[in-house]
């Protein structure tokens, strides 16, 4: 067995900076503005430095691949993280205490939602994954005196906590039947006789899809998500709603490519329920919605179903349909952290996060209400920006799927949630504004929203460098499912 | 030897008994007590699978060794953020804290 630690150098470095942020922030020295910037630089430089062992290789006996895939979502996750942090700094310095432990907390997450994408195995995926959630529970309660972000935090720590032991329930009833945690070993031992075991396996799985569909929040599991993004800071609430849904779909994608494809025709179906009522539920109780952070949070669990149903989609032919997913959840990702980012801004002007607050904010602050709407606008799918692209290859995955009742619910969530996303736009832009006296300008933040809109645009008009690395990554997973699928009769 | 399925039998019940105080208790303390009850029930599932299905193999041991220490991580975090609560509440009843409301 070769041990060849330079392939986790991207996880090495984030470790390093996070004890590097946590001094920082105990030498206090530096304003609590900078570590913002910091932070962000370790994040972007881990990305970077993922980029340099692109290869297939695995580490540590087999316990973490380091491919495309795993560096698709180092480069993702490194991107979130710096522009979390960038998001952070102004509202870190201006709401929040202990700034260094906050980044070095957010940079330690990243660590656990890379192995999550890099697990070949149940017990490093679920670790990692323990390591991601604990991190997500610290930061959501972050802000100790506030009320709302304790009662936040505590939600989704208890859920949390309860989602991952039927998890980790379903992973001991896979063991059981497979003797194995290996992803590879668990499809070989599935696609054989499984004799009278096979209750004991779907049982375990539907255990596994349900703490998963916790952690993503997946309907009727999302109980805790609109609580916790109310309660959690701004920036956390826009960390959770990035990370914890690639890295989660990150996890699943892989584990059901790669573990349960043989019991493919016993999961489609169960994945593809779960996701029309996700898609519905998520996208019609947002529209109730007065509190801006509660609406993102409804939508980001629409968002959720989409990303189910491409996972129902699924099939053990092609590849298409995973990077599908992958490719919808990048633009999702960036959509969405764009809406924050401009949130965010708002908030640490006004201290305001109610929808009916952004009245005329197109007079007051041209930029953030033209920003706000392009991201919003990209996350309902129109045409010209990211969210089209990739909903449109999503759909049409599902659609070839044999699944097109299916596309048809998605479309019409999507009807659905134009309104609400224009019913923000209407705000800002048709009704009077309380006063005209114009907002600040907060050049740093307007930069990263600046980077993002770009990115919206370079995606929606250009999607196949994006679209490749997708394939590419999704191809990975599936050679490893391929190689079974030879020996299975 | 005792056979196989009394220790899984006994997993099951006290599974079954953590997922019922998680759903009927309404103190956060008791919550994550009962949390604490599903995890140690997968820690007896594993360790009877590890014992009598592949005895051979430490990986269901490694596993349960793994468990323990997550589940010790857990209880300190969870702790820790129900006091928080405790202090500028004085509750510790899931029921009474409803600020957050759809």
């Amino acid at each position: 067995m070769r041990w060849d630690w330079s392939l986790l150098a991207p996880e090495y470095l984030l470790a390093g900076w996070a004890a590097l942020m946590a001094l920082l922030g105990l030498w206090g020295r530096l304003r609590a503005y900078w570590l913002g910037y910091v932070a962000a630089a370790g994040a972007l430089a881990s990305a970077a430095t993922s980029l340099i062992w692109l290869g297939d290789r695995t580490a540590f006996g087999d316990l973490l691949a380091v491919d495309h895939y795993t560096t698709f979502f180092r480069v993702t996750f490194g991107l979130i993280a710096a522009s979390v942090c960038l998001i952070s700094a102004g509202y870190v310095e201006r709401f929040l205490r202990h700034h260094g432990e906050y980044y070095a907390i957010l940079v330690v997450s990243v660590i656990g939602a890379t192995y999550m994408a890099a697990a070949q195995e149940l017990l490093s995926a679920y670790i990692a994954l323990e390591l991601l959630s604990f991190s997500l529970y610290v930061l959501a309660s972050y802000a100790k005196m506030d009320l709302r972000s304790n009662e936040g935090g505590l939600k989704y720590m208890l859920l949390g906590a309860f989602s991952s032991a039927l998890f980790l329930y379903g992973l001991g009833l896979i063991y059981a039947v497979t003797k194995t945690t290996h992803y590879q070993g668990i499809a070989e031992a599935l696609a054989g006789d499984l004799g009278g075991t096979k209750g004991l396996a779907l049982l375990g799985l539907s255990l596994i899809v349900v703490g998963l569909g916790f952690k993503v929040s997946a309907v009727p599991f999302h109980m805790w998500a609109p609580d916790a993004y109310e309660g959690a800071p701004l920036p956390v609430t826009a960390f959770i709603s990035a990370i914890s849904k690639a890295a989660g779909f990150a996890l699943f994608l892989k584990l059901m490519v790669q573990a349960f494809l043989p019991l493919h025709d016993d999961w489609s179906p169960l994945l593809a329920s779960l996701a029309t009522v996700t898609m519905l539920l998520g996208n019609l109780v947002a529209v109730h919605q007065r509190n801006i952070k509660r609406l993102l949070a409804y939508s980001s669990i629409g968002q959720v179903g989409y990303l189910l149903a491409g996972i129902a989609a699924l099939s053990p032919e092609t590849a298409n349909a995973a990077s599908a997913v992958l490719l919808h959840l990048a633009g999702y990702v960036i959509s969405n952290l764009a809406a924050f980012a401009c949130v965010t801004v708002y908030y640490n002007w006004t201290g305001k996060e109610d929808i009916y607050e952004y009245r005329g904010l197109a007079e007051r602050a041209p930029f953030v209400a033209l920003a706000l709407s392009i991201s919003l606008f990209s996350l309902a799918g129109m045409p010209l920006f990211a969210g089209f692209v990739t909903k449109f290859v999503l759909f049409q995955a599902i659609a070839e799927a044999d699944l097109l009742w299916l596309a048809a619910v998605a479309v019409f969530a999507s009807f659905v949630s134009l309104y609400y996303y224009l019913m923000v736009m209407r705000q800002m832009y048709l009704v009077e504004p309380e006063t005209r006296e114009r907002l600040g300008v907060a050049w740093p933040e307007y930069g990263l929203v600046a980077v993002l809109v770009v990115a919206i645009f370079v995606v929606g008009l250009g999607p196949q460098p994006l679209f490749n690395a997708a394939q590419e990554a999704a191809s990975l997973v599936y050679q490893g499912a391929a190689t079974f699928a030879a020996l299975s009769p | 030897m005792i056979p196989v399925q009394h220790f899984l039998l006994l997993g099951a019940l006290l599974f079954s008994l953590g997922v019922y105080g998680v759903l009927s208790r309404r103190n956060a303390v008791l919550i994550i007590l009962s949390v604490e009850l599903m995890l140690q029930a997968v820690n007896i599932n594993l360790v009877a699978f590890a014992v009598y299905l592949a005895p051979d193999e430490f990986v269901g041991l490694i596993f349960a060794l793994f468990v323990i220490a997550v589940a010790a991580a857990e209880v300190g975090l969870a702790l820790a953020i129900a006091l928080r609560l405790f202090r500028n509440r004085t509750t510790a009843n899931v029921d009474e804290v409803d600020s957050l409301r759809w």
